[in-house]
C-alpha cells in the first residue's frame, strides 16, 4: 500500500513548463531523493507535495486522501527549508512547540513533545535560546525537530545542507537519516548533491528539465545509468564516439580499436555512429586477461587525487579517465609508456541520448 | 619602507593610527563651530543666570503654566500624528509590499511618499488652508451638498465649520502633519516589511497556521521593534517641526518650538536664559527619541540577522 | 489562495492614501485657479511672478541653495572618503553627528546660532555678508543627514580602497584621486543628495526668518499673512520646484542605471 502517490503531476507557468509528467509512489518510510541540476524541477515538485503550489494537473495522495486541493495549513506535512527560516523572535522551544500550539495541544503535552525532540536532536540546552545566537546546523536541526514535532504524514526536506560547511554537511546528513530511520518516516529530499543522495536515500528520482529521467535505487542509478544525462550527473563518465562494427556480437570500434558491450545493440545496423560511455574506475590495468575488452593504451597524464589516482590514457585516438585507488607500493607506469587496461563488457554503457 | 634610515622616528609618528583622524579635521572642525559650539552655548545659557552664575533657576520655566501647556500640546500633536500617521503608514506600506495591491497602486504611492515625505513647511500650510479653510475646496465641497429638507428650506449638514470644525486649531496642525508623517512611516517601514521572509509564512503556514495566526504569532513581533522605532521618528520629526504651524497658525496654538521662536524674539519673558531652558528641554525629549529608536534598531536587526 | 480578502484591504488603504495625497494637492490647484471670479484663470501666479520681491526671495534662495550644495559636497565628501579609506573606526562618531540635526531641531539650532554669533568674539551677524556665512553654515548642518547619507550609501558601492591604490600606483595625489576617479563615480549619490539639499534651502523658513534674510520662505510667510490666492499658487509652484528636482533626479539615475546595464550586455 503506497503511502504517498503522485500520478500525472504536471506544472506550467505562463512562459514554460516546470515539471512534466512526474509520477512516483513511495512507500511508508521510504527515504525518496529528487536529485538534478537547477531548474530541473525538483523543488517545485516538493512544493507542490507541501502546498505551495497547485498542479496544473495531477494528482497528490497521501494514505488513499487526495490533498491536490487542500490547502497547505490543512495537510500535515513537515517541511523544512534551505534557509532554515526559524521564527527569530521565539525561543527554540517556542518554535519546536509552535505547531502544536497552533493544533491546540494543551501546555504540557506541547512541553512533553518539545522535550522529546529536542532530546531527539540532541539540543535539549537549548531550548531558551533564540535563532540569532545559534549556529547554521544547530538551526537546521531545530527546523527538523520543529517539522518533526506536528508528527507529520510526510516529511519535506527542500536542499536542507546547502547553506552549511562542508563538515557540517556530512555530520548532519548522516543525523538526518538516523532520525528518519528511527521514526519510520515518508520523507522525500531534495538535492543536487550526488553524494548526499546516493548515501542517504532508499531510492531516487534524477530530474531534467522538468521530467523524470531516471527512479531507482542508488545502486542502479550508478551502475545502470539508463541516459546519459543520468550517467553523467551521477558520478563521472567518459564518453566518447564509436561506430557498430557487429550487432549481433555487440562489437564497436572506436578510431579502430574494437570494444565489446554488453548492451543490447542488436537494433542497429552496422556502420551506425554511436556513443559509448565507461566509468573511469571500470578499468584496470590488463594483470587479469580474463576480462572481456583489453585494450592497448598510452599513458598520458597522472594526477593524485588523494584516495584515487586519476590516470589520463590514450585508447586509439581516444581520450579516457581512468581511476585507480591510490596504494603507497602501487607501482605507476610513467608517463609516455605503452600499457594494457582491461575493463568488462558490462562496463561498456550505450546509452540513451 | 626600509629605505627610511634617516628619519625613522619620524616616519612612525606618521603612521601612527591617531594621525588618521587628522585627515577628519576640516569636517569635525566645521561641526564643532557650527553646530557643537551653539548647542554647547545654549546649553550652558540654561544654567546661567543673568550674571552669569550657575543657577538651576531657569528651569523653573517648565513649570510655568504658558510653558507647560506648550508641552502638552507638543507632545499631543506628536504622539497623535506619529500614532495616526505610523498607522495609517503602515496599512498602506503593507498593502503595497505583501497586501497585494495592483501594480499601478504600487508605483504611484511609493513615488509620491517620496515626494510627499518632503512636502512641508510653509508650502503644506498654504495647501491646507486651499483646501480645508473656511472657502477651502474640501470645504465648499463639503458645503454643497445640500438636501431639501422637511419644511422645505434647504439643509446643508455637512459644512464642517458649522460642527465646531476649524482648520486654525490643534487638530488642523495634526491634519497637516499627517500629510508628511504617514509618507515618512511607508518609507522607513517598506524595508522592514519587505524583510520579513517568504519562507517564515510557509513554515508557518506548514504547522497549520492561518495568515491570521501567523501575523499575530510571527510577523507583527518581529516587525514591532520596526514599528516603534519608525513611529518614534514620526513623533520626533513632528515635536521639532515649526514652520507649518507658525504658517498655519501664526503661532496662535502654542507649541514648544513656536514658544522658542518667541523667545528669539524676545517677545515674551525678560529672561533669555530661561528661553535656554526652553530649548535644552527639547533637546532632552529628541535625544530620549532618538535613544530609543536606536535601541529598537538593533533589537530589529539582531533578529532579521543570520 | 484565498487572497480576495487582501487585496480589498490592500485596495482600500491605497485608495485612502492617494486621496490624501491628491486631493490637497487638487484643491490647492483649484483654489490658485480662482482669483478672479467666476473665472478659472492664472491670475494669481501672474501676480506672483510680477512681484519683485518674489523673485528676490527665488534668487537669494537659489543662490543660498548652490552655495551650500558646493561647500557641502567639499566638506563631506572627502570626509567620508577619508573615513572609508583610513579611518573606519570613526563611522561610530560619524554616525552620531548625522543625527544631531535631529537631536537639535532648526529652531534651537537658529537659537545656538544667534547667541553664539550675535555677539563678540565671533560676531557674525552684523552686516549681511556675514550673516549669509551663518545661514549656508546653517543649511549645510540643516541638509546634513541626507546629504551624508547619500554620499555614503554612494561611497559604499565603490571599492574605495582599491581604486585609490590603483590610481596612486600611476601617480595620482589624493586631491588628483579625489578629483577625477572618487567624484565621478559619486554622480549619482551627489546628485542626490544635491537635490534633497536644494529642495530643504529652497522651502526653509526658520534660518531665514531669524537670521532676517530675504528668502522664499518668510517672502511667502508674509504673503500668506495678507493675500489670500497668491499663497496657493505659490504652494503649486513651491510643489513643483521640488516634484521637478526629484524627477531631474529619477530620470539621471535611471539613465546612469541603464548605460551601466548597456556595458554589462556588452
Amino acid at each position: 500500500m503506497s503511502h504517498l502517490e503522485l500520478t500525472h503531476i504536471h506544472k506550467s507557468f505562463t512562459n514554460f513548463v516546470a515539471v512534466e509528467d512526474f509520477n512516483l509512489t513511495v512507500k511508508q518510510g521510504e527515504f525518496v531523493s529528487f536529485l538534478g541540476p537547477s531548474g530541473c524541477g525538483k523543488t517545485t515538485t516538493l512544493r507542490m507535495v507541501a502546498g505551495f503550489e497547485i498542479p496544473t494537473s495531477g494528482t497528490i495522495t497521501i494514505n488513499g486522501k487526495d490533498l491536490t486541493n487542500v490547502p497547505p495549513n490543512k495537510r500535515n506535512v513537515g517541511m523544512v527549508f534551505q534557509s532554515y527560516a526559524l521564527f527569530p523572535n521565539m525561543t527554540v522551544a517556542q518554535n519546536v512547540g509552535y505547531g502544536l500550539k497552533i493544533a491546540g495541544n494543551s501546555k504540557s503535552e506541547i512541553d512533553a513533545r518539545v522535550d522529546e525532540m529536542l532530546a531527539l536532536i540532541q539540543m535539549g540546552k537549548f531550548a531558551a535560546r533564540y535563532p540569532y545566537q545559534l549556529s547554521g546546523g544547530q538551526q537546521q536541526r531545530v527546523a527538523l525537530a520543529r517539522a518533526l514535532a506536528i508528527r507529520p504524514e510526510v516529511l519535506l526536506l527542500d536542499e536542507p545542507l546547502s547553506a552549511l560547511d562542508a563538515k557540517i554537511r556530512v555530520s548532519l546528513r548522516t543525523e538526518i537519516r538516523a532520525i528518519q530511520q528511527k521514526l519510520g518516516i515518508t520523507t522525500i529530499y531534495v538535492t543536487h548533491d550526488q553524494e548526499e543522495a546516493l548515501s542517504l536515500s532508499d531510492r531516487i528520482v534524477v530530474m531534467s528539465q522538468g521530467r523524470m529521467e531516471q527512479v531507482g535505487t542508488p545502486f542502479e542509478i550508478y551502475n545502470f545509468p539508463q541516459t546519459q544525462f543520468v550517467a553523467n550527473f551521477v558520478g563521472s563518465l567518459n564518453t566518447v564516439k564509436a561506430e557498430v562494427s557487429d550487432p549481433e556480437k555487440g562489437l564497436l570500434h572506436v578510431n579502430g580499436v574494437q570494444f565489446i558491450t554488453a548492451t543490447d545493440i542488436k537494433s542497429r545496423k552496422k556502420g551506425d555512429a554511436i556513443r559509448i560511455s565507461v566509468r573511469p574506475e571500470r578499468f584496470s590495468f590488463a594483470e587479469d586477461r580474463k576480462k572481456d575488452n583489453v585494450l592497448d593504451c598510452t599513458i598520458e597524464n597522472i594526477t593524485f587525487l588523494g584516495s584515487v589516482v586519476r590516470i589520463q590514457v590514450t585508447i586509439g585516438n581516444s581520450r579516457f579517465n581512468m581511476d585507480t585507488f591510490n596504494n603507497p607500493f602501487l607501482e605507476l607506469p610513467k608517463i609516455g609508456s605503452k600499457e594494457q587496461v582491461t575493463c568488462s563488457k558490462e562496463a561498456v554503457l550505450v546509452l540513451d541520448e | 619602507m626600509s629605505q627610511e634610515s634617516a628619519t625613522p622616528q619620524r616616519k612612525a609618528w606618521r603612521e601612527h593610527p591617531l594621525w588618521n583622524w587628522v585627515g577628519l579635521l576640516p569636517f569635525f572642525l566645521f561641526i564643532f563651530i557650527f553646530l557643537i559650539l551653539p548647542s554647547l552655548n545654549l546649553f550652558t545659557g540654561a544654567f546661567t543666570d543673568q550674571e552669569g552664575k550657575f543657577t538651576l533657576e531657569n528651569l523653573n520655566i517648565l513649570s510655568n503654566p504658558f510653558t507647560l501647556k506648550s508641552y502638552i500640546v507638543s507632545l499631543q500633536v506628536s504622539a497623535i500624528t506619529a500614532l495616526v500617521g505610523g498607522l495609517f503608514g503602515f496599512f498602506v506600506a503593507y498593502s503595497i509590499t505583501h497586501g497585494g495591491a495592483p501594480r499601478w497602486m504600487r508605483t504611484l504611492i511609493s513615488t509620491f511618499s517620496g515626494l510627499a515625505a518632503n512636502f512641508g513647511g510653509v508650502p503644506l500650510a498654504f495647501s491646507f488652508i486651499a483646501t480645508l479653510g473656511q472657502l477651502g475646496f474640501v470645504t465648499v465641497f463639503l458645503k454643497g451638498i445640500c438636501f431639501t429638507g422637511a419644511d422645505g428650506a434647504e439643509v446643508c449638514p455637512f459644512n464642517p465649520y458649522d460642527h465646531g470644525f476649524t482648520l486654525y486649531s490643534m487638530w488642523g496642525i495634526v491634519l497637516a502633519y499627517t500629510y508628511f508623517q504617514f509618507p515618512l512611516m511607508i518609507l522607513t517601514i517598506t524595508p522592514a516589511l519587505e524583510g520579513l521572509r517568504k519562507e517564515w509564512r510557509e513554515a508557518a503556514t506548514n504547522m497549520g497556521a492561518t495568515p491570521f495566526q501567523y501575523w499575530r504569532d510571527v510577523a507583527l513581533p518581529v516587525l514591532m521593534p520596526s514599528i516603534l522605532g519608525a513611529m518614534l521618528l514620526l513623533f520626533g520629526n513632528a515635536f521639532g517641526a515649526y514652520a507649518t504651524a507658525r504658517a498655519l497658525t501664526g503661532g496662535s496654538i502654542y507649541l514648544v518650538p513656536i514658544a522658542i521662536g518667541q523667545q528669539i524674539r524676545g517677545d515674551v519673558l525678560g529672561n533669555p536664559n530661561e528661553g535656554y531652558a526652553l530649548a535644552f528641554g527639547m533637546v532632552i525629549v529628541m535625544s530620549v527619541a532618538i535613544v530609543a529608536y536606536t535601541l529598537l534598531q538593533r533589537q530589529a536587526s539582531r533578529w532579521t540577522r543570520s | 489562495m484565498s487572497d480576495k480578502r487582501f487585496n480589498f484591504f490592500a485596495i482600500f488603504w491605497g485608495i485612502a492614501a492617494l486621496l490624501y495625497f491628491f486631493v490637497p494637492l487638487y484643491g490647492t490647484f483649484d483654489f490658485s485657479l480662482r482669483m478672479e471670479r467666476g473665472v478659472l484663470g492664472f491670475k494669481a501666479y501672474e501676480l506672483v511672478f510680477a512681484d519683485p520681491r518674489f523673485w528676490q526671495g527665488f534668487r537669494y534662495s537659489i543662490t543660498m541653495a548652490v552655495i551650500t550644495i558646493i561647500f557641502s559636497v567639499s566638506i563631506f565628501v572627502p570626509a567620508v572618503y577619508w573615513m572609508y579609506l583610513k579611518v573606519p573606526q570613526a563611522r561610530p562618531v560619524m554616525d552620531v553627528i548625522t543625527i544631531l540635526p535631529f537631536i537639535i531641531p532648526g529652531i534651537v539650532l537658529v537659537f545656538g546660532l544667534i547667541r553664539t554669533f550675535s555677539r563678540p568674539p565671533l560676531q557674525l551677524t552684523l552686516r549681511p555678508w556675514s550673516t549669509d556665512i551663518l545661514m549656508v553654515a546653517g543649511y549645510i548642518i540643516i541638509s546634513m543627514p541626507y546629504m551624508f547619507r547619500a554620499i555614503d550609501v554612494g561611497m559604499r558601492a565603490i571599492d574605495v580602497r582599491t581604486l585609490t591604490e590603483a590610481a596612486q600606483s600611476l601617480g595620482s595625489s589624493w586631491f588628483q584621486v579625489l578629483k577625477d576617479v572618487i567624484i565621478p563615480n559619486l554622480r549619482i549619490a551627489i546628485l542626490s543628495g544635491s537635490l534633497i539639499a536644494f529642495a530643504t534651502v529652497m522651502g526653509e523658513l526658520i534660518l531665514a526668518d531669524f537670521l532676517v534674510r530675504p528668502a522664499l520662505g518668510p517672502y511667502m510667510v508674509r504673503i500668506g499673512l495678507t493675500k489670500a490666492y497668491e499663497p496657493a499658487a505659490l504652494a503649486i509652484i513651491s510643489y513643483s520646484l521640488t516634484w521637478f528636482s526629484l524627477g531631474l533626479l529619477q530620470y539621471f539615475s535611471s539613465r546612469s542605471e541603464r548605460q551601466k546595464q548597456q556595458v554589462i550586455e556588452e
